[in-house]
């Protein structure tokens, strides 16, 4: 080995690069950029500022601060259900003038200023709600429109009755408190927009309402077809919002005792770029009340700590807009290629070194060495069947096989033309094994182990494992259960192929190459599924051995079949019996004379084999190449080989051809006739095996002859 | 976008083809066209009146509609070029490096070993196109995988003095077609095809970013001129070309038939390397999916630029077409990985 291929071998085999993949699989990661801007904007003006964090500063800032969450909290939920609503400014300040009219002027009490601050947020919420939601008009238009007209309105107001406001008497304790004191340390409007925030995190992420508003803004139509009402809860969206916005202005009427021309002035433009900031995202359905506070203190302490820096309105505005517009680019980015960068670094393909092999080209005299009888086969379901990964027959000689449409068919004995769906289960159907009452078990990719009855009853067995303690994607779920084999005393092992990679997309995982097939058990006793094995490259057939005491495994990308005992002194451990064949093994399955056929689903190639030991060549395909030029093993040429208990091979069948049987993922011996499947065919083949015995069937040698 | 450079370092770079779009259109005509003969590996084409001549491995045949194919004449190694000269000699490049002119060998320049194409033009000045100065023809694709530019461009005026060069440094000239006192050449590994000026050896460029490796150029009876390629571009090619350390692996480790490499006939042996597209599914292989092999021959106009093509698509089996020849109205189409010309009539119209 070179040093380079070492060197190699260590950085691709000890750096954990498919860690960054799965990471990225996470909704979280989506909080990262915002959460990371607000570290570096409270770390560097706390640092620029001396006195940044001084009690008394804070003090004042977190008013304010409550105020703006109450605001930006309305402003993320229109966001989320996909709308803007630019009035927030002039809805705050007519609320805070409503209040100061109500307490100053009439000199009623504050409780009855509280109403006709809210009572105002509400019918302008309601207005914007009524156009933007039932008549349908464009959201920006419309709530541009009402904040012109309300900003119009309160400088109106505000002039004409500055001077009565000023000379008003009217007081109130509970104004003073309200405006002035603190509550367990933090001042009223920091609590009641801490009580808010939760209030509305709750609502959004686990109420019926707030998924409504959730689902409208991911998708209107499709949230129209699933039944939500999404003209009301659009306008109760902009309700909200209204409600919100009325309560900040109460709670700054409280705090400046009055009301100003600058009240509420460019709040909306604030209110906006903290949500963006914080990544709420601008086309709706995704983002979160906590996200809308990280984009509020970063806008708030920004715009702040510029003031004290001696840094003007002018200034202020300027780097607003800057960071909307670098939000918007980024949200906007992101959400168009996360997919894409995910697609990019997931596959993290490791080093491997395959072992020389013996040929299988015919004339090479070896017995791997293929040919054309499996050509010769009959074709059952042709052009019916998509998909037969597995096949099985049962006691009356009937023919079982999944679909890639996620149905068991059933073909009918004995000419196998006549065929019904034999249940419905979903997934992708893989191993099939019958237990010793005759019900079905079938590995479903995709979703996990079921049985069905022969009364056609499907039941989920098992869909989950244990966790391992250093797993980033819950490896609990069985991703790809592949094949499974039932041992006497009624145990299921079964096998799932690989942790990386769902079902349909299991020939990816040939080129990442990763060991993470697991082989597990499923204890209809107590229901209860534990893992056995982990860390093979695609574990993928399981037979029982004839005497019961093992059982044998194939490893498919690494072209070797183990056997794992059952009992006996080796209980508990695996052995490798078959190493470096010149094709990938599927399923295994007991031949009549007391040895087992395997499937091969597809060749080793001198080209593939070597780009294994070049892992940053693999890496650099899948970034640079698409999906359909990537080299894959060559899955369009397999065969069916049978095997000793020792693991000597006896026999091997193919179809150089191509045309009948291009990849073989599964073979069942019957009555002296070998069934043949495969997951990418559109048939199941029924080859006559010279010299089988004609009276041997899969069922009568696991529980014995018919009852 | 705007930062898609910088993003590049990291992200690598997407490697590209051309589209076969415009005149490069698919379409199956080559796979729907009629056997004329079946020859094994049929290479190059001439007609001369109304035979059509053919070589294949170490013989030249004389092909008839409905006839076994009779030999016209044997040759010590295997034949890599044909030309007919003005007055009727059969001039006959073999992959040994010699050429012979009815029969007797002429005398090269040592530098010429590796004969592609050979053409006359009206006065019976002689081209000879060297595909690579360190590859016999055969070895075609260890000069491509290992980034070969060394062919060179030679004639031989009418008078029969010494053969000149003139044009070095191409990378695989691969087919010759005389425009006046001019020569059109195919150069291969670079997708081009180039127009070498008679007298200076000046080069232009007449045709790039090809969506095939071009091979022999014919003329046409209109002027203009019929092009072979002989295989498709492939992206996991191109990028493999561009991966030095695992080419350089593959071409010490694996054997020629099974490299990542442009070929004459594909899916033939499960040895091979197979691309995700290339999976057989429900019976299907799909007919635009990635292939090493392909079958491609273009019209081009007076003007050197295509008018339409005829194919043979991934799922086709007239692949590796090296060579064309038309007369009297029929398109003779030689397709090596079909092991058969096919005969396709040009004046009823059929494209």
């Amino acid at each position: 080995m070179s040093f380079r291929e070492r060197l190699q071998s260590w950085r691709y085999n000890l750096v954990p690069d498919h860690l960054v993949g799965e990471i990225l699989t996470k909704r979280w990661t989506d909080n990262a950029i915002p959460f990371l801007a607000l570290v570096v904007t409270l770390a560097s003006f706390g640092s620029v500022i001396p006195g940044f964090f001084k009690l008394n500063a804070l003090q004042e800032s977190t008013r304010q601060l409550g105020e703006f969450s109450m605001v930006v909290i309305g402003m993320t939920v229109v966001m989320l259900g996909g709308g803007i609503d630019l009035s927030v400014g002039s809805i705050f300040a007519l609320s805070c003038f409503s209040a100061v009219y109500v307490f100053f002027i009439l000199e009623q009490s504050i409780w009855l200023a509280l109403a006709a601050s809210l009572a105002t947020g509400l019918v302008f919420g309601a207005i914007n709600g009524y156009l933007v939601g039932y008549l349908r008009l464009r959201a920006f238009l419309t709530t541009l429109v009402t904040f012109i007209f309300g900003r119009a309105l309160f400088d109106i107001l505000v002039t004409t009755y500055a001077a009565d406001v000023q000379l008003s008497t009217a007081t109130s304790d509970v104004l003073d408190f309200i405006g002035d004191s603190t509550f367990w340390g933090l001042s009223v409007s920091v609590w009641l927009a801490i009580i808010l925030a939760i209030v509305t995190h709750i609502a959004l992420t686990r109420s019926r309402p707030g998924w409504h508003v959730l689902a409208v803004g991911g998708s209107r139509r499709s949230a129209h077809n699933a039944g939500i009402r999404v003209r009301r809860t659009v306008f109760m969206t902009y309700v909200f919002s209204g409600f919100c916005a009325s309560i900040g202005g109460f709670l700054i009427a409280c705090r400046l005792s009055g009301a100003g021309p600058g009240t509420g002035l460019n709040l909306e433009i604030m209110a906006l770029t903290a949500a963006v900031v914080g990544g709420v995202s601008l086309g709706g359905g995704r983002g979160s009340v906590i996200k809308g506070l990280m984009g509020a203190i970063i806008v708030l302490t920004m715009t702040n700590g510029l003031i004290r820096l001696g840094y003007g309105t002018g200034t202020n505005q300027m780097v607003l807009g800057i960071m909307l517009a670098v939000a918007v680019t980024i949200d906007i980015r992101w959400l168009k290629n996360r997919h894409k960068v995910l697609n990019e670094v997931y596959v993290a393909p490791v080093y491997l070194r395959m072992g020389a092999t013996q040929s299988a080209v015919p004339g090479s005299g070896t017995p791997y060495e293929l040919d054309n009888r499996l050509s010769a086969a009959d074709h059952i379901g042709l052009g019916e069947l998509e998909g037969p990964e597995d096949v099985i027959l049962d006691r009356d000689d009937h023919l079982y096989c999944g679909t890639r449409h996620g149905e068991i068919v059933r073909f009918f004995a004995p000419d196998y033309v006549k065929s019904e769906v034999f249940a419905h289960i979903g997934g992708f159907p893989l191993g099939l094994a019958f237990d010793k009452s005759g019900n079905l078990i079938s590995c479903v990719g995709a979703m996990g182990l079921y049985s069905v009855s022969p009364e056609r009853e499907v039941k989920r067995l098992s869909a989950e494992t244990a966790r391992s303690w250093t797993s980033i994607v819950d490896d609990a779920r069985l991703r790809d259960p592949n094949d499974c084999d039932i041992a006497p005393d009624g145990r299921i092992y079964f096998t799932d192929s690989t942790k990386r990679y769902d079902a349909h997309d299991w020939a990816l995982d040939s080129i990442e190459n990763r060991a993470t097939g697991r082989l597990l058990v499923y204890d209809p006793r107590d229901g209860s599924t534990k893992t056995l094995l982990d860390g093979y490259r695609y574990t993928n057939g399981v037979c029982m051995a004839h005497d019961g005491k093992s059982l044998f495994f194939a490893e498919s990308w690494a072209c070797r079949v183990h056997r794992y005992w059952l009992e006996g002194p080796k209980a508990g451990t695996a052995e490798c019996v078959i190493r470096d064949m010149p094709g990938y093994p599927d399923n295994i399955n007991r031949a009549s004379d007391g040895n087992y056929w395997m499937a091969w689903l597809g060749m080793r190639t001198p080209s593939f084999d070597l780009s294994l030991r070049h892992p940053d060549m693999r890496k650099r395909m899948t970034r640079r190449l698409p999906q359909d030029e990537w080299l894959f093993p060559n899955i369009n040429t397999g065969g069916v080989v049978k095997f000793t208990e020792k693991g000597g091979i006896v026999e091997a069948l193919g179809d150089l051809t191509g045309d009948a049987h291009p990849m073989v993922t599964s073979m069942r011996e019957h009555k002296g006739y070998l069934f043949v499947g495969g997951i990418l065919n559109n048939r199941i083949g029924r080859y006559k095996i010279a010299s089988a015995d004609p009276n041997w069937t899969s069922p009568a040698s696991y529980w014995g002859a018919k009852p | 976008m705007i930062l898609d450079p910088i993003l590049d370092m990291f992200r690598g770079k997407a490697v590209t083809i051309p589209p076969l779009d415009g005149a490069f259109r698919p379409n199956t005509r080559l796979d729907d066209a009629p056997v004329f003969a079946e020859l094994t590996e049929p290479d190059n084409l001439l007609t001369s009146g109304d035979r059509v001549l053919a070589s294949s491995g170490n013989a030249v045949y004389s092909l008839a509609a409905g006839a076994e194919p009779k030999v016209v004449e044997t040759t010590p190694s295997p034949v890599t070029a044909l030309a007919l000269s003005p007055s009727g000699e059969l001039t006959v490049g073999l992959e040994s490096g010699k050429l012979l002119i009815s029969g007797k060998e002429v005398s090269l320049p040592v530098e010429v070993r590796c004969i592609t194409a050979l053409a006359y033009d009206e006065d019976g000045t002689l081209w000879l196109a060297n595909g690579s100065a360190e590859h016999a023809p055969s070895q075609w694709a260890a000069d491509l995988m290992k980034k070969g530019a060394s062919g060179s461009l030679w004639k031989q005026d009418a008078t029969g003095d010494a053969f000149r060069k003139v044009a070095g440094d191409l990378a695989f000239p691969y087919g010759l077609h005389p425009l006046g006192r001019d020569v059109l050449v195919s150069e291969s590994w670079r997708h081009q095809l180039v127009r070498f000026d008679g007298t200076t050896g000046n080069r232009s460029t007449v045709l790039t970013h090809l969506p095939g490796y071009p091979a022999r150029l014919s003329p046409s009876a209109d002027g203009g001129a019929w092009l072979a390629l002989f295989a498709p571009r492939n992206r996991l090619i191109e990028f493999v070309l561009q991966e030095t350390h695992y080419r350089q692996d593959m071409i010490d480790q694996v054997p020629p038939a099974y490299w990542i490499a442009p070929a004459l006939a594909s899916s033939r042996s499960f040895l091979e390397p197979l691309q995700c597209g290339g999976i057989r599914t429900m019976g299907i292989h799909k007919p635009w999916s990635p292939s090493r092999s392909y079958g491609l021959v273009v019209k081009l106009d007076a003007k050197m630029q295509p008018q339409f093509s005829l194919h043979s698509r991934a799922n086709g089996t007239r692949h590796g077409i090296c060579s064309v020849a038309e007369t009297d109205d029929r398109l003779f189409i030689a397709s090596r990985g079909g092991d058969c010309v096919l005969a396709v009539d040009v004046a009823s119209g059929g494209f």
